[in-house]
C-alpha cells in the first residue's frame, strides 16, 4: 500500500473549501440573478442594430399604405405635414451627430431617438410576446411523441423503482409527482420536459436504469425534481422563446420571395387558429417551435434563391427592382441575428443555463443528502454514449450534453476508494469457489498499478461469468454482495449482475450488452463534440462541463477524484500564452470587423430605403392614368436600366 | 401647499406599510400552512405502509413456516401502529416499531433464497423499500419546513406579526430518539 501522494493524477481527497448544499443554492441564486440582468442586458444591446434595420422598414410599409390610401381617398394635410416635419427633424438630427457640429435641442434628440428606436422596439417586443402567447399552451405532448417515449412498466422491477424514486423525490420537495416517461433509446440521458411544475414530465431513457444502482438513479432523478421545483421549466421556455422570435422574425422577412418561409408562417398561423385537440395541438407546437429554428440556420434562405436564379423572366425582374431595398433589410437582420445571438445573447442564455444546472446538482444533493450517488451517476452517465433521438431542440433540458461529456471519463475513483475496492475483491475471493487467475502474487508496487491489475483480474473474471462459468458467476455475485454493503463505493462501472446470469443461460442479448458494455469502456479516443438545437446558436454550450459539477459535488462532500491537469511544462505554458496573445486580439479585429460589416449593412439599408420611399413618394404624385405614355415610357426605362446594369 | 405634499407622503408611506404587512402575513400563512402540509404528507406515508403489510406477511408465510414469531411480531407492530390513533407521540412510537419489525423481517429472509429469487417478493421489497424512503423523505421535507418556519418568525420585522398571530416555532420530526418522542408537539392537519 502506498500514500495517496504517490498517485499523481488524483486530488487529495478531502477537498480545500467545503460547501453545504445550502450555501451552494444561496450561490447559485445569486449568480443567476447576475446572469439574468447580464441576459437583459446582451438583449438590450442586441435590440439597438434590430430596430435600426427593422424601423425603416417599419415606415416604408406605413407610409407605402399611406401612399396607397391617400390614392382612393385622399388623408388630410395635416397627416403629410407632419410626416414631413418629422423627416425632416430626423434627418437634422442624424446629420448633426454624423459631422459632429452643431448644438442638438435635448427634445429633439429624444424625439429623434424615440422615432428611431422605438417602432422596432415595440415590433421586436410584440413578436417576442406574440411567440410567448402562441407556444404557451404548447404543452408537453409534442416533445414526448418526437422522443417516442413509453410509460413505465410497473412489473418490471427497474420502472417500478424509478417510479418510485420520482415519487419519493416530488415527496422530499414537496412537489406535485412528475409523470414519468422512458425512452428505449442507444444513448442514456434523462430530461425534465414541461412548461411548469404541474404538467412537468420525467424522461429517462430505458438502459439507464440497467446502468445505474437505486442510489444513482435517485439522485438524478433528484437532479430533475430539484429543476422542476426550482422553476427551471419556465426560464427554459423563455430561453427558447427568444430563439424562436428571432426565427419569426427571419420568416417574415423572407416570407414575400419563398416558399420554405411562407409555409412556415402558414404552418404557424394554422396553428394559432385551428381548434384541435390539445395532443394533436401540442405535437403541432413542437413541429412549429422546430420549424422556426431552422430558419435561424443560415445556410439557404428564400431570399437568397430568389435573387440568385440565372435566368430570371420579365416579371421577375420587375420584381427584384422593386423588393431590392428589401434584400438589404434581410441580409441587415440575418447578419445582426446571427452575429448577435452567436456572440452576445446566445453565450448569456448558456451561462445562465449553466447556473440553473448547478442549482439543480445542489438540489439534488439537499434531496437525497448523498453527493456520492449524483457524482456516480454523472460519471457513468460521461462514461457513455449520451445520444438521444428526437426532441432535438429540446437538448438543454437534459442532465448531461446529448452531444457526449467525456470530461469525466478515465477518472478512477479516489484512493481510498480504490483501497476499499481492492480489499472488497478479497474479501470476496474467500467467499466463493473462486476461479484465481493464473500468478496473483501481491506486489506492493503502489496503489494504482494493484488497483489496474484487479481490474484487469475482474474484467477478465466477468468475461468467464459470460462464457459460463459458474465459479466466475459465484465470485462476481460474491464480489457484488460485499461492495453493496459499502454505499460510499458506487458500482458505476461493474456490469449488471442480471446480465451476467441472462448470459450464463444463454442470452444472446445480455452477451452482447456485456461485451458492448466492455468495449465503450476501452474506446479512448477524442468524441466528436457537435452541438444541436439551440446550441448552435451560442459558441458556448448550454450544459456545464460535467468535470466542474464534479467538482463541485466534490466540495459538497462527494467521494470522486476531482480531474486535476497534469502540470505541463514551463515551455507549453508560454506557447499557450502565447497563442492566446495571437488568437485573443485576431478574435476581436474579426468581431469588430464584423460589427462593421452589419453598421454598413444597416447604412446601405437605410439609404436604400429613403430612395425606395422617395421613389414611392414621386410616383404617386404622378398622375399615371391621364398620361399613359409617360408610365409605359418610365416603365421601359428602369428595365433598360436594370438590365444594363447586370 | 406643503401639508399636502406631507399628507400626500404619509398616506404612501402607510399604504406602503400596509402592503408590506399583508405580504408578511400572507407569507406566515403559507409557511404554516406548508408545516401542515408536510406533516400530513408523513401521514398520508404511514397509511400506505399499513395497507402493504399484510401483502407482505401473506407472500412472505408460504416460505417461512418457523419464522413464525417474526411474522407474528410484524402484524402485531401494524395493529398497534393502526390503533395508536391521533395522539402523536405514541403514534411516533408505534410507526418505529413497525418500522423495525419489517426491517428484521427482511433480514430474516436474507436466509431463504427461494424467497429471494420470487419475483414477488422483490416487487414487494422495493414496494416496501420505498414506503420507508417515502416516510424518511416526508420527515426531510417536513423539518425542513419547520426550519424555514422558525426561521423566518424568529427574525425581526416578522417576529412582530407572528406575535400578533400567535405563532410559536414548531417542533422537528425527531426521528432516531425514541425517548424524545414523548414530548413531541407537532400538529394535525
Amino acid at each position: 500500500m502506498s500514500t495517496p501522494e504517490t498517485v499523481a493524477t488524483t486530488r487529495p481527497f478531502a477537498p480545500r473549501d467545503p460547501e453545504t448544499f445550502f450555501k451552494a443554492q444561496l450561490r447559485n441564486r445569486r449568480s443567476t440573478w447576475r446572469m439574468s440582468a447580464l441576459c437583459v442586458f446582451a438583449a438590450l444591446i442586441m435590440g439597438i442594430p434590430l430596430t435600426l434595420v427593422l424601423t425603416p422598414v417599419f415606415y416604408a410599409i406605413t407610409m407605402t399604405t399611406a401612399e396607397v390610401i391617400n390614392r382612393f381617398s385622399p388623408l388630410p394635410p395635416a397627416f403629410w405635414q407632419n410626416a414631413n416635419d418629422l423627416a425632416k427633424l430626423a434627418y437634422r438630427v442624424a446629420d448633426t451627430l454624423i459631422k459632429q457640429r452643431g448644438v442638438l435641442d435635448p427634445q429633439e434628440l429624444a424625439i429623434g431617438a424615440a422615432l428611431v428606436l422605438l417602432p422596432g422596439m415595440v415590433l421586436a417586443l410584440m413578436l417576442w410576446v406574440g411567440t410567448l402567447m402562441l407556444f404557451r399552451h404548447g404543452g408537453v405532448g409534442g416533445t414526448i411523441a418526437s422522443l417516442s417515449a413509453r410509460e413505465p412498466n410497473p412489473a418490471d422491477l427497474k420502472e417500478l423503482q424509478l417510479a418510485d424514486a420520482v415519487q419519493e423525490m416530488a415527496i422530499a420537495a414537496g412537489l406535485p409527482a412528475p409523470k414519468v416517461m422512458l425512452v428505449d433509446s442507444v444513448g442514456v440521458n434523462g430530461a425534465a420536459i414541461g412548461t411548469s411544475p404541474t404538467d412537468a414530465h420525467i424522461v429517462l431513457s430505458r438502459r439507464l436504469l440497467d446502468d445505474l444502482n437505486r442510489d444513482q438513479l435517485q439522485a438524478l432523478v433528484g437532479h430533475l425534481v430539484a429543476s422542476v421545483g426550482n422553476g427551471d421549466l419556465r426560464i427554459a421556455f423563455t430561453v427558447t422563446s427568444v430563439f424562436e422570435t428571432c426565427g419569426l422574425i427571419i420568416t417574415l422577412i423572407n416570407a414575400p420571395f419563398g416558399k420554405q418561409s411562407r409555409s412556415t408562417l402558414w404552418r404557424i398561423i394554422r396553428y394559432t387558429f385551428r381548434r384541435r385537440p390539445a395532443d394533436a395541438k401540442s405535437a403541432d407546437a413542437d413541429e412549429v417551435a422546430e420549424l422556426l429554428a431552422d430558419m435561424l440556420d443560415l445556410n439557404s434562405t428564400d431570399i437568397d434563391r430568389f435573387f440568385s436564379s440565372r435566368k430570371p423572366g420579365l416579371i421577375r425582374k420587375f420584381l427584384r427592382l422593386i423588393s431590392y431595398p428589401f434584400l438589404f433589410t434581410n441580409m441587415a437582420v440575418e447578419l445582426t441575428l446571427w452575429f448577435f445571438l452567436n456572440v452576445l445573447l446566445g453565450p448569456c442564455m448558456a451561462l445562465l443555463w449553466r447556473t440553473r444546472r448547478y442549482l439543480a446538482d445542489a438540489g439534488a444533493v439537499e434531496l437525497t443528502r448523498n453527493p456520492d450517488a449524483l457524482a456516480g451517476a454523472l460519471q457513468r452517465l460521461s462514461e457513455d454514449s449520451t445520444v438521444m433521438a428526437g426532441g432535438s431542440w429540446a437538448t438543454h433540458l437534459f442532465v448531461v450534453n446529448p452531444s457526449g461529456d467525456q470530461s469525466l471519463r478515465g477518472v478512477g475513483p479516489a484512493p481510498d476508494q480504490q483501497r476499499k475496492f481492492l480489499a472488497a475483491w478479497r474479501e470476496s475471493e474467500n467467499a466463493g469457489r473462486t476461479v484465481r487467475a493464473a500468478g496473483t502474487p501481491v506486489l506492493s508496487t503502489g496503489a494504482e498499478e494493484e488497483y489496474a491489475r484487479v481490474r484487469k483480474e475482474m474484467m477478465s473474471t466477468v468475461m468467464a461469468a459470460a462464457a459460463g462459468s459458474t465459479d466466475a458467476v459465484a465470485r462476481m455475485q460474491a464480489f457484488a454482495k460485499v461492495v453493496s454493503a459499502d454505499p460510499a463505493l458506487g458500482l458505476h462501472d461493474m456490469p449488471n449482475l442480471n446480465d451476467l446470469l441472462l448470459a450464463q443461460r444463454g442470452d444472446r442479448t445480455a452477451i452482447a450488452r456485456i461485451r458492448m458494455l466492455q468495449q465503450t469502456r476501452h474506446q479512448e479516443g477524442s468524441p466528436k463534440r457537435g452541438q444541436s438545437g439551440l446550441q448552435t446558436h451560442s459558441f458556448l454550450s448550454f450544459h456545464p462541463p460535467l468535470n466542474k459539477r464534479a467538482k463541485r459535488l466534490q466540495k459538497m462532500g462527494a467521494h470522486v477524484a476531482a480531474p486535476t491537469r497534469t502540470g505541463s511544462s514551463v515551455v507549453a505554458k508560454i506557447v499557450i500564452a502565447l497563442l492566446y496573445f495571437i488568437i485573443g486580439p485576431l478574435l476581436a479585429l474579426a468581431g469588430v470587423l464584423m460589427l462593421i460589416v452589419i453598421a454598413m449593412m444597416i447604412g446601405l439599408n437605410l439609404i436604400v430605403l429613403t430612395l425606395w420611399l422617395a421613389v414611392i413618394h414621386w410616383a404617386f404624385a404622378q398622375d399615371w392614368a391621364r398620361n399613359i405614355h409617360a408610365f409605359v415610357g418610365f416603365v421601359e426605362q428602369v428595365i433598360q436600366i436594370f438590365s444594363r446594369g447586370r | 401647499m406643503d401639508i399636502l405634499v406631507v399628507l400626500i407622503a404619509t398616506i404612501v408611506a402607510v399604504v406602503l406599510a400596509l402592503l408590506y404587512l399583508l405580504r408578511v402575513y400572507n407569507g406566515l400563512i403559507k409557511m404554516r400552512n406548508g408545516v401542515r402540509n408536510a406533516w400530513s404528507d408523513i401521514d398520508v406515508q404511514f397509511t400506505f405502509r399499513h395497507n402493504l403489510v399484510p401483502n407482505l406477511v401473506e407472500s412472505v408465510k408460504g416460505y417461512m413456516s418457523h419464522e413464525r414469531k417474526t411474522l407474528e411480531a410484524v402484524a402485531q407492530a401494524r395493529s398497534t401502529a393502526m390503533k395508536a390513533g391521533a395522539d402523536i407521540a405514541t403514534r411516533t412510537v408505534a410507526e418505529m416499531a413497525l418500522s423495525g419489525a419489517v426491517g428484521n423481517l427482511f433480514a430474516v429472509a436474507e436466509g431463504y433464497p427461494d424467497l429471494k429469487a420470487s419475483r414477488n417478493f422483490l416487487l414487494l421489497q422495493e414496494q416496501l423499500t420505498t414506503t420507508e424512503n417515502r416516510i424518511a423523505f416526508a420527515r426531510q421535507h417536513y423539518n425542513e419546513m419547520v426550519r424555514k418556519f422558525n426561521t423566518s418568525i424568529a427574525e425581526f420585522p416578522r417576529n412582530l406579526v407572528a406575535v400578533a398571530l400567535g405563532y410559536t416555532p414548531e417542533k422537528m420530526f425527531a426521528a432516531e430518539s425514541h425517548d424524545r418522542a414523548n414530548d413531541q408537539n407537532v400538529p394535525v392537519s
